[in-house]
């Protein structure tokens, strides 16, 4: 942990605003979308394949 | 986390050493006991019996001569790993023994009956009246307090000490000499073996897709970190730890002492969790033990701290089961969590890659002449795995091709599986060592800790029992016959 900006502390507490980006949206919304549906079809692949 | 020296990372070379531990052990198929003389604590009430060798040829060694031939051994094994890596050999050679004494002094004290022992039947064997019945896995709990005491109170022990504590090329190894013991279990119940990959795998599949998309946007949204933050903190809180924060950091080309700050936190947390959730799954999930050894796999992060819980979850798990009468096979557990951790190493690297796109192609654009490369998968991909996959196959096909080997592999096991357990209490004790709190909290971590807790403790560790109980409920280990 040598070597470390002290002024990092700072840094993360007066972060400057970044508004989400429609690409950093579409990524969260796909990630999840994605997870549900293949939740559904690992739900059934498993129980055919691996009863 | 791989470091590069003279083209040899950690990952290379915990390969290299647990094949050596390996190949050795597979010396008792063709007569000749190479590691016989190892020495593993055993349950013990009288001290001088705490220690013996692993194999009953090399009874005549004594406990105190095979814990210094290992001692011996495990520093030639190190010392050209040291080397490798850039340490300063003499320096090296002097921390690492202390770090190995101190930690196998923790294993002993973890395998004292009073803390130890977890049945009636063996109650009255060693003649005491009670035990915590905390199994002899307690030993990796000790070294990981010692460790953190150490961090804590003696900052500059442990800064003495640094050289030698590197949880991750340790618990790599550990994981590659585990493939053997796995091969057989595999080998032994192939429908179960290859119902846990599947599961685990499916488990993976969907905890990478939600917790990340989750915790990515409770880091944005909730606590306002920009981009470069955000995305290490999502892969270090949702995934596995140091590996994906390190590899997300450098797929978006954030600052390095991003990586850095989120790993000191990752390392810190995983700790905590280490602590709490092993006897939170055995409370409550000792009817569904491949939940329980899943859950740890999902939820605890970093390799070392996740594969170490479930060695603890299954020793007092499968030691409820036998208080209650029903005796599960030992190492099926452990082989579940360490199944889904290494799925998730291995699509660490195709998450990195997938964000690097994203990031290169929509965020931040990168410079003509500096495309991203398919070879970037592979450069991010735990090379580790391979000695797992090695030694989990070599053992497999063995024991699938020759039945009467079957016997004599489990035995050649189990002398590994001493150098297994030994590098799993370094790892314990070297997690505590790199945990100085106070100098985290010194130096600003407070805001990410938040974003942390929040997302740990209010949604990882809960979704990942949910992903668990969905692909694990109703699984279980085989029952020993007999």
């Amino acid at each position: 942990m040598a070597g470390r900006d002290p002024k990092i502390g700072k840094e993360l507490r007066q972060m400057p605003a970044e508004p989400l980006l429609p690409v950093e949206k579409r990524l969260i919304g796909w990630s999840l979308g994605l997870g549900g549906v293949l939740l559904a079809v690992l739900v059934l692949l498993t129980r055919a394949i691996a009863p | 986390m791989a470091r590069r020296f003279e083209g040899l990372t950690e990952d290379w070379l915990a390969v290299v050493i647990g094949l050596i531990v390996f190949a050795l052990a597979l010396g008792t198929l063709f007569g000749a006991d190479l590691l016989g003389w190892s020495g593993a604590p055993k349950t013990w009430i009288e001290v001088s019996k705490a220690v013996q060798p692993a194999s009953a040829n090399y009874a005549s060694l004594g406990g105190f001569v095979a814990l210094f031939l290992t001692f011996l051994f495990t520093l030639l094994l190190m010392l050209p790993a040291a080397a490798a890596l850039g340490s300063d050999l003499r320096r090296f050679a002097l921390s690492f023994s202390v770090v190995f004494w101190l930690a196998y002094l923790c294993w002993i004290a973890g395998n004292w009956a009073y803390i130890a022992v977890t049945t009636p039947a063996d109650l009255e064997k060693f003649g005491i009246p009670w035990s915590l019945k905390l199994t002899g896995e307690s030993g990796y709990l000790i070294s990981l307090l010692l460790g953190l005491a150490i961090a804590n109170f003696l900052p500059g022990f442990a800064n003495w000490l640094r050289d030698a504590a590197r949880p991750e090329l340790f618990i790599k190894t550990a994981i590659v000499i585990l493939g053997g013991t796995l091969g057989i279990k595999a080998a032994e119940q192939i429908e179960l073996a290859s119902s846990v990959m599947f599961r685990g795998l499916a488990a993976i599949i969907e905890a990478y897709l939600i917790y990340w998309a989750v915790v990515y946007w409770v880091a944005r949204r909730w606590f306002g970190f920009s981009r470069e933050w955000a995305a290490p903190l999502a892969s270090g809180i949702s995934i596995c730890g140091l590996s994906p924060a390190i590899a997300t950091a450098a797929a978006i080309r954030a600052r390095p002492i991003v990586a850095v700050m989120v790993s000191s936190l990752v390392v810190l947390f995983a700790m905590v969790e280490l602590l709490i959730l092993p006897f939170l799954a055995a409370a409550f999930l000792s009817h569904e033990p491949m939940v329980a050894a899943a859950w740890m796999g999902l939820a605890v992060k970093t390799d070392g701290a996740a594969v170490a819980s479930g060695a603890i979850t299954e020793s007092l798990v499968l030691a409820k089961a036998a208080a209650a009468g029903t005796v599960y096979e030992k190492g099926w557990m452990l082989g579940t969590t360490t199944t889904v951790k290494i799925f998730i190493d291995i699509f660490i690297g195709v998450w990195a890659f997938l964000l690097a796109y994203i990031w290169t192609r929509s965020i931040e654009p990168r410079k003509k002449g500096d495309p991203l490369r398919g070879a970037e998968i592979w450069e991010r991909f735990p090379k580790f795995v391979l000695g797992f996959v090695a030694t989990f196959l070599i053992v497999f096909m063995i024991a699938l091709s020759f039945e009467a080997l079957v016997k004599p592999l489990g035995a050649a096991m189990n002398e590994a599986n001493v150098f297994r357990q030994l590098f799993f209490v370094f790892t314990f004790f070297t997690i505590g060592l790199l945990a100085d709190l106070r100098k985290l909290w010194e130096e600003g971590i407070g805001k990410l800790a938040a974003v942390y807790v929040v997302c740990l403790f209010g949604f990882v560790i809960w979704v990942g029992l949910a992903i668990s109980f969905i692909f694990f409920n109703g699984v279980r280990p085989p029952l020993v016959s007999g």
